[in-house]
């Protein structure tokens, strides 16, 4: 074990060699699939209308490509998207922004003091075990069909993976790594600082890429459950005038909007994990 | 006239929750002088690491006094710097930042940070290495960084809690050579704790056996073998001798229930 180590420091000493995983051409290759099976889909989706006879009745539940393509350009180029994307996007973010200020000390707290541990623990099992979503009428009466009803559903979605993580993850401390730090006289907060968030990182990150998820359906529920404007919005107010492809875009937007979250966590890990293992090759 | 660390009936007894208490130390006496290197040798659990931790100021003992340099000892202190038995190194740290931990606590500015741990780099042999993580490192090299953190804060103390116990034999050996030289270059007062008889010898002034739980000193032997050490005292007579020696006052500790 610790021979292989050393000489895989060696290998790294020496600029020059690199072991990559897989060649350029085998992930050129795996790309290739990836696209060619969307465009294929997207294809014979686009196709099958023109080929067979529907009835004017069932035309009106679907769509194609072309025509959802038509309507998220004509959107984005009239600029009809932005208000409703503005609204979902700001409900999105804010709650998510809270729900890591206050998920995050607060795990780190609870994961440390055993007083505050034994205070928080009764509230958070209860509330982690009731499905979050059935606060919502009851947040809607207190904070109308704005954005502070959406934030507060969205914060209180995302918020209990981040926290419960955090916790986890704090948890999990080497007590040796807390008494070298603790032996050069650092404080709780240097503790915390140097040893417990750096540890605890892997689970943190883990928490927020669920939390991204459940702050997105936050959002999709407030909206469709009651809200004034939004994406989601957008999207039931188009189906009651069957208007699929409306209903398609702001599927698509969804969609895209939670893959790029996703992307940038995936950013945010590569670069917080540059000092684990299995990622020294990657780098 | 005192010694230069003096522990005086030093009593401590663990107390997890839940289960029986455990006497680590009772009535505890130690001196050491100033600018020695000290051995501990003692059967496994007597107390020898919850010692070196008293000194180090992370645990507390119940009763009993411990000086240093004339001054009680209430807490950590850089006067104090432990090389720990399974390096301790913060994985997430490279090489470089790892030695400079002690003096990022102590709130030394960047410019002398970088030329204190650029100097004992060099000093442990990891010159190319700063820019590595502890995983990219063998285990003789992770406790080189644990060496060169630990001399980092210019300690007067340097506590070792069995630091080469993780590494193959021949790493050992060589680590052993690389302390005696550092030893002697930097000049500080060693307080070295070991399983292994052979190392004690061949590093210390002088040897302390402890008893069995709760520890105590139980004989110290002073070793009068000429400094520098080579390799080659460890097959002399006299060293052996030394080893069966300190062996029979240990065996009676290990065998003994």
């Amino acid at each position: 074990m610790s021979e292989s180590h050393a000489l895989k420091a060696d290998i790294a000493a020496d600029d020059d060699l690199v072991t990559p995983g897989r060649t350029g051409w085998q992930r050129f290759e795996s790309t290739l699939y990836g696209a060619g099976s969307i465009v294929v889909l997207l294809l014979v989706w686009e196709i099958v209308p023109h080929l067979i006879t529907i009835s004017a009745g069932t035309k009106l539940f679907f769509t194609t490509p072309s025509q959802i393509g038509g309507t998220l350009w004509t959107m984005f180029a009239t600029g009809t998207i932005w208000k409703p994307l503005g609204v979902s996007a700001s409900g999105f973010s804010l709650g998510l922004v809270l729900a890591i200020a206050v998920g995050l000390p607060l795990g780190v707290l609870i994961g440390r003091s055993r007083t505050l541990n034994a205070m928080f623990d009764p509230f958070i099992t209860a509330f982690n075990a009731t499905p979050r979503l059935v606060f919502l009428p009851l947040l809607m009466l207190w904070f109308g069909l704005g954005l502070g009803s959406k934030v507060v559903i969205v914060f209180i979605g995302a918020l209990f993976p981040i926290l419960i993580n955090t916790y986890e993850g704090v948890r999990n401390t080497d007590r040796v790594l807390v008494n070298v730090v603790r032996s050069f006289g650092a404080s709780e907060w240097d503790v915390a600082r140097l040893v417990v968030v750096p540890n605890a990182m892997p689970y943190i990150i883990a928490g927020l890429r669920l939390a991204i998820g459940r702050a997105v359906l936050g959002v999709v529920v407030a909206e469709f459950f009651g809200s004034e404007s939004g994406l989601g919005v957008m999207m039931v107010q188009a189906a009651g005038r069957y208007q699929v492809a409306v209903v398609f875009a702001g599927l698509i937007v969804f969609a895209a909007l939670s893959l790029a979250m996703t992307a940038l966590v995936q950013i945010l890990e590569n670069r917080l994990s540059r000092w684990r293992p299995q990622h020294a090759g990657n780098e | 006239m005192s010694a230069y660390i003096q522990g005086r009936n030093v009593n401590l007894t663990f107390r997890p929750p839940n289960r029986r208490p455990v006497r680590a130390l009772q009535n505890f006496d130690i001196d050491v002088n100033e600018g020695e290197f000290l051995s501990i040798v003692g059967p496994s659990g007597c107390g020898k690491s919850t010692f070196l931790n008293v000194l180090l100021g992370l645990a507390k003992p119940d009763s009993g006094d411990i000086m240093l340099g004339g001054k009680r000892i209430e807490g950590p202190g850089t006067d104090r710097a432990m090389v720990f038995q399974e390096f301790g190194l913060l994985p997430w740290r490279t090489v470089q930042s790892n030695v400079e931990l002690g003096l990022e606590l102590k709130g030394v500015a960047t410019e002398t940070r970088r030329e204190v741990s650029q100097r004992l780099i060099e000093m442990v042999g990891l010159v190319g290495f700063e820019t590595h993580y502890p995983h990219e490192l063998s285990g003789g090299m992770k406790q080189r960084v644990g060496l060169a953190r630990a001399l980092a804060t210019d300690p007067d103390v340097l506590l070792m809690d069995e630091p080469f116990a993780a590494l193959d034999a021949q790493t050992r050996d060589l680590m052993q050579v690389e302390l005696l030289r550092i030893w002697q270059e930097a000049k500080k007062t060693v307080l070295f704790v070991t399983h292994q008889i052979d190392e004690a010898i061949y590093l210390s002034d002088r040897v302390m056996v402890m008893t069995k739980r709760p520890g105590q000193a139980k004989k110290i032997f002073a070793i009068d073998l000429p400094r520098p050490r080579d390799y080659e005292m460890r097959v002399t007579r006299e060293f052996n001798d030394l080893k069966l020696e300190i062996w029979n006052e240990l065996k009676d500790e290990i065998t003994s229930r």
